[in-house]
């Protein structure tokens, strides 16, 4: 078994790792290690070839590979080590990684800091029920994305999707750039789930029908679909008895949600939240295991990959002072709370002492309201920290609190609420 | 005996207003026709004719409106056999490679036979060997005296020299009926009576206390419960993976894609089986067709029972349940079938159901809402701690049931060198060593001049799963081959080199689900969302066939339609 | 006068917005944030354009297909002609982003670049 010892090790090199690495080795550190289990770096946006990646970070409109791009060459010019193909089989709380490729056979990387960077994956076929047999031509969509856009493949002919994140509208699209008929998309909620510039450009352009508050209710066909049932569902989401349709087509595409990958952080025993699905993190994104942060979709599904690059950077500089033996890793944290209409919420938590003068914070919408302002409440104070004139649950909410607001700040626990500006 | 059943069909309010003709044969057999309103209403009678005493089997061909018979015709297929012409000659012919087909060749892969094992799908356990929960019954719930009772205690028993010979896992847990109620009691007493009779060793009645010192997540609700030590768990399709390497590595072929079209026979004598490969000369054919098994009984004219399909769904649970409950947990039973409950694979997830509903068609293996609802809301009641958002899939599968609802094991008595294994529903895999081994006396008894092979084989080497080695090992096995380094199924930790085995071995894996079977590959909980291109690449490279050419499961399964660009 | 609803589809908040044609073909705009908004909207009026993505055939990159991206945008009913135009090409490897996979295509003043490196298959 070959034994390495470094500095900090990044797993996963997609935006959030890459964007951490660099920002490690920018602030001198010189051992820094990515580990990706895929043959390149860049992750799930090599097969996102569309555009709109970027606008924060690079005020650009750039396609998923063109993001990717632009921090391969920044990981390459600065030498940054990577092993690519390389799958991690463990962590422990001492910080060892255990790893596996062809080249090295079985690694133990002993590291100063660790920051996990595995994504996310897709929710699939059992986890929202669908009924009926189990041909070939079921497909989350970003499998579908993978064949079309990187093997360079068709599987199937007439497309039904199911679920309107932004992912299954943009294969509506790509399918239909490609000669695959869209026959619609059907969304069991009753508002939809990807971004509204998503279905103008994606459905609206092209003529697909959005079908809301409608499911697949049986899934049709022995060795490839053939069809599936689609039914209108009621407000408790079960369909209504006399709305089923059948619908001809040889593939059912999945959109149906994605959850954080956390394997790894579970069976080192790292805390997850049940909203996230993902590790509680703290101001510098620091699991509940010292020494180990995550960064990105691991630690909740972000809407834009610009967030996931920042949630990176912030990691990066913990990892750094945990390195340097700067951080504060005694005082008691204060807790952050979703209150009135918010959900998701990062950090989880927060250590005064590491405050810097700003910090960031992300949030998601319970529901869609016009002409909002967030309000940070602790003990019996009430700062306004934004305002908005539409927030919608699939949007990522991105704040910053700067010194003045931070100053504020007492040992008490924070909560954050979404309200009707009045 | 006809008057019997007339009577019974006019005690019965929803069944008296049918014109049902019953007719009966020398042999004791029933044949049924008419037609009613609904498919059960055609089960319902094929089981009043077959609760007659005396009744040898019920042909039932009463038909339910709106449904349609499913004929299929050979003619064109068989006329294509006879032009390939005569392939192989064989002393035997199994038909059907499920854990009861793979089970037969490996007992009679002992004597000097030369054996053929075939199977219309592309791949061995395709029918309804891979869809059962993988339970080894104890036998206190088969009516004592059937020879379902029979084949289970003794074949459970077996289980344990055929994990040691074949190397699957198998795991001797025991099993509980969980009792709720004074009611519930006396089923529970009824079984224990029953296990008694049966034989089922180490049958016992205990307090729920007792049973949650070491299975502690019972539902709290639960008083008492029946206790049979001797039950355990098995990959059913790991079983007959093992048991057809085996055969194989005893001489036995096995033949996949190969569908039996007809089976001559001359003066009473089987002459040869016509298959869409060609036809294979033969005197004897052993029938282990499941769901098919009537219709290949047909073929030789000695049909004496109809195959009525019964569906059961099982959900699967993410293996982060581990441990939760460890042992099977049934109920009083429904119908005619156990009641399914909660139990856990070898691997660690937890598997619920199964349920049992009848259907018409032999190859309808949908997940209808009613089964899902049927197996969660009862498993609910039964463990306690495992979340319905950690279901990872669910699927059905057929049981080949009979009317009669018994084990059929015996020689044609019309036809010589045919033996009926038909009708193997639960407990058919608990019974699988036992039913090979009443088949192996069948046919030695028949022909008693066959000799013993010198170098037979019994044991069957322990496939390498790398996800089950130590670190040292895993560096060990890299060494060897740097494929085991190169990890393709991220759920379940499955490396190319295991997949590329499975697509070498001795059964080749073929398709998306062979290899899923055979490695795991696919199983967990992202269900071959990541791994699933990665392995059409490996088997289309490993087959050098085209990536649009795999099939998830054979024949017109195709993953992908055609390449986006020429 | 005229009155039109367009969703831009610029960046993330999708604004609803309006446009309104004055009877002197003059602009008018409600609802957009900012001046992107303005703009997508007196384009989508006068003759709207969407950026195209695809992918072309590779003969012996890394991968089997090239991401490929349009540098502005092209008018929409140009759109599948391009695509079908992209379809029918195959490139070889190495290419670095930014390349330029076909100059000026179909005469529309837009060209086609490389949206990622590729690398020779090895």
């Amino acid at each position: 078994m070959k034994k390495l010892n470094i500095d900090l090790i990044i797993i996963g090199g997609g935006p959030a790792g890459m964007a951490a690495a660099t920002q490690a080795n920018d602030n001198g550190l010189e051992k820094v290690l990515i580990i990706e289990r895929d043959c390149e770096l860049g992750g799930i946006l090599q097969q996102c070839i569309h555009d709109g990646f970027g606008l924060i970070s690079f005020k650009e409109r750039l396609t998923g590979g063109q993001y990717a791009q632009r921090y391969i060459n920044q990981v390459e010019a600065k030498g940054i080590q990577v092993k690519l193909n390389t799958m991690v089989l463990e962590i422990t709380s001492d910080k060892k990684v255990y790893a596996v490729n062809e080249e090295d056979g079985l690694l133990e990387i002993s590291a100063k800091a660790i920051i996990l960077a595995m994504g996310c994956r897709e929710r699939t076929r059992a986890q929202v029920f669908i009924n009926g047999a189990r041909p070939a031509g079921v497909f989350t969509a970003g499998a579908v994305q993978r064949y079309i856009n990187m093997e360079g493949f068709l599987p199937g002919k007439k497309a039904v999707i199911l679920g309107s994140g932004d992912i299954g509208l943009i294969m509506a699209r790509r399918m239909t750039l490609e000669g695959i008929k869209v026959e619609g998309v059907y969304e069991i909620m009753k508002t939809e789930g990807g971004l509204t510039r998503n279905i103008e450009q994606c459905l609206n352009d092209y003529g697909i029908v959005l079908n809301l508050s409608t499911t697949i209710t049986k899934i049709h066909g022995n060795k490839r679909v053939e069809g599936v049932t689609v039914s209108q569902v009621d407000a408790s989401m079960k369909p209504i008895e006399g709305t089923d349709r059948y619908i001809e087509c040889d593939m059912v595409v999945l959109s149906v949600g994605l959850i954080p990958e956390n394997e790894l952080s579970k069976n080192v025993g790292i805390e997850l939240d049940s909203l996230t699905k993902g590790p509680i993190v703290d101001e510098n994104m620091m699991t509940s295991i010292p020494g180990v942060f995550a960064a990105g979709n691991v630690v909740a599904v972000f809407d834009l990959v610009d967030y996931v690059s920042q949630t990176g950077v912030i990691a990066a500089k913990g990892a750094m002072k945990y390195i340097n033996g700067t951080l504060d890793l005694t005082n008691t944290y204060i807790s952050v709370n979703s209150g009135e209409n918010v959900s998701v919420l990062i950090p989880q938590k927060i250590r005064k002492s590491n405050l810097d003068n700003k910090q960031d914070f992300f949030l998601r919408v319970r529901e869609e309201n016009e002409k909002m302002k967030l309000e940070t409440e602790w003990s019996d104070k009430l700062v306004q920290a934004g305002k908005f004139s539409m927030v919608k649950p699939p949007e990522m909410i991105h704040i910053t609190l700067g010194e003045k607001e931070l100053a504020q700040f007492t040992d008490e626990d924070i909560c954050f609420h979404m309200r009707k500006e009045s | 005996m006809l008057n019997h059943f007339y009577s019974l069909i006019n005690e019965n309010n929803e069944l008296k207003k049918y014109e049902i003709n019953a007719e009966r044969t020398d042999q004791n057999v029933i044949h049924l026709s008419g037609e009613v309103d609904v498919w059960q209403h055609v089960i319902d009678i094929g089981h009043i004719a077959g609760s007659i005493k005396g009744i040898k089997g019920v042909v039932n061909h009463i038909t339910a409106q709106n449904i349609k018979p499913q004929k299929k015709d050979n003619a064109s297929l068989i006329s294509g056999a006879k032009q390939i012409g005569i392939i192989d000659t064989m002393d035997v012919v199994i038909v059907g490679a499920g854990v009861i087909g793979t089970g037969i060749a490996r007992e009679l892969a002992k004597y000097d036979l030369k054996i053929a094992l075939i199977e219309k799908n592309s791949d061995i356990s395709e029918g309804t060997t891979k869809a059962n929960n993988g339970m080894i019954h104890s036998g206190y719930d088969s009516k004592t005296g059937t020879l379902k009772a029979e084949m289970n205690v003794k074949g459970n028993a077996m289980y344990s020299k055929w994990a040691e010979e074949l190397n699957f896992p198998f795991n001797r847990t025991g099993s509980f009926v969980a009792g709720f109620s004074e009611e519930d009691d006396e089923y529970l007493e009824m079984y224990y009576e029953r296990g008694k009779a049966n034989g089922v060793p180490g049958i016992e009645i205990i307090s729920a206390q007792k049973a949650r010192e070491f299975e502690p997540n019972l539902h709290h609700t639960i008083t008492k419960l029946l206790w049979t030590p001797s039950a355990g768990y098995v990959e059913p399709y790991e079983v007959t993976e093992a048991l057809a390497e085996n055969a194989v590595d005893n001489g036995v072929s096995i033949m996949l894609s190969t569908e039996v079209l007809n089976i001559i026979t001359k003066e009473n004598n089987v002459q040869s089986v016509v298959t869409n490969k060609g036809i294979i000369q033969t005197s004897w054919v052993i029938n282990a067709a499941g769901l098919y098994a009537d219709e290949i009984a047909e073929m030789v004219g000695d049909c004496f029972y109809t195959i009525h399909p019964r569906r059961g769904t099982l959900v699967l649970f993410d293996k982060s349940n581990k441990g939760i409950i460890e042992r099977f947990i049934g109920t009083p039973p429904k119908n005619f079938t156990k009641g399914g409950g909660p139990m856990q694979t070898p691997e660690g997830n937890p598997i619920w159901g199964p349920s049992a509903i009848e259907v018409p068609d032999k190859e309808n293996v949908d997940v209808d809402q009613q089964d899902l609802d049927f197996i969660i809301n009862k498993s609910a009641h039964l463990v306690e701690g495992i979340s319905r958002q950690s279901v990872i899939t669910f699927f059905s599968g057929l049981r080949a049931c009979t009317y009669t609802e018994d084990f059929i094991i015996e020689a044609s008595e019309k036809v010589k060198g045919f033996i009926h294994v038909s009708g193997i529903q639960s407990p058919g895999l608990a019974s699988a060593p036992a039913i090979a081994q009443r088949v192996e006396n069948i046919f030695i008894e028949l022909n008693p001049s066959t000799g013993k092979k010198e170098n037979f084989n019994p044991i069957r080497e322990k496939p390498i799963h790398f996800r089950e080695c130590t670190f040292k090992e895993k560096d060990e096995l890299i060494k060897k081959d740097p494929k085991y380094a190169h990890v393709i199924c991220r759920c379940e930790t499955i490396t190319e080199a295991e997949i590329i085995r499975a697509i070498r071995g001795k059964i080749p894996a073929r398709t998306l689900d062979a290899v899923k079977r055979r490695t795991r590959a696919g199983m967990g909980r992202c269900q071959g969302g990541f791994c699933g291109p990665r392995v059409v690449e490996i088997i289309s490279r490993e087959l050098g066939i085209d990536p649009t050419e795999v099939t998830l499961k054979g024949n017109t399964s195709n993953v992908l339609i055609s390449h986006s660009r020429k | 006068m005229e009155k039109i609803s367009y969703t831009c589809i610029v960046c993330p908040k999708s604004c609803k917005g309006e446009l309104i044609v004055k009877d002197n073909n003059e602009f008018e705009t409600s609802g957009y944030i900012c001046k992107r908004g303005i703009e997508y909207a007196i384009n989508e009026y006068r003759s709207p354009k969407r950026m195209l993505t695809t992918t072309v055939k590779m003969l012996n990159g890394t991968f089997s297909n090239l991401p490929v991206v349009s540098d502005n945008e092209v008018d929409k009913d140009k759109l599948f002609a391009c695509l079908n135009y992209l379809y029918s090409t195959k490139l070889e490897a190495p290419i670095k982003e930014g390349d330029i996979i076909v100059a000026n295509i179909l005469n529309t003043g837009v060209n086609i670049i490389a949206a990622r490196d590729m690398k020779i298959k090895s």
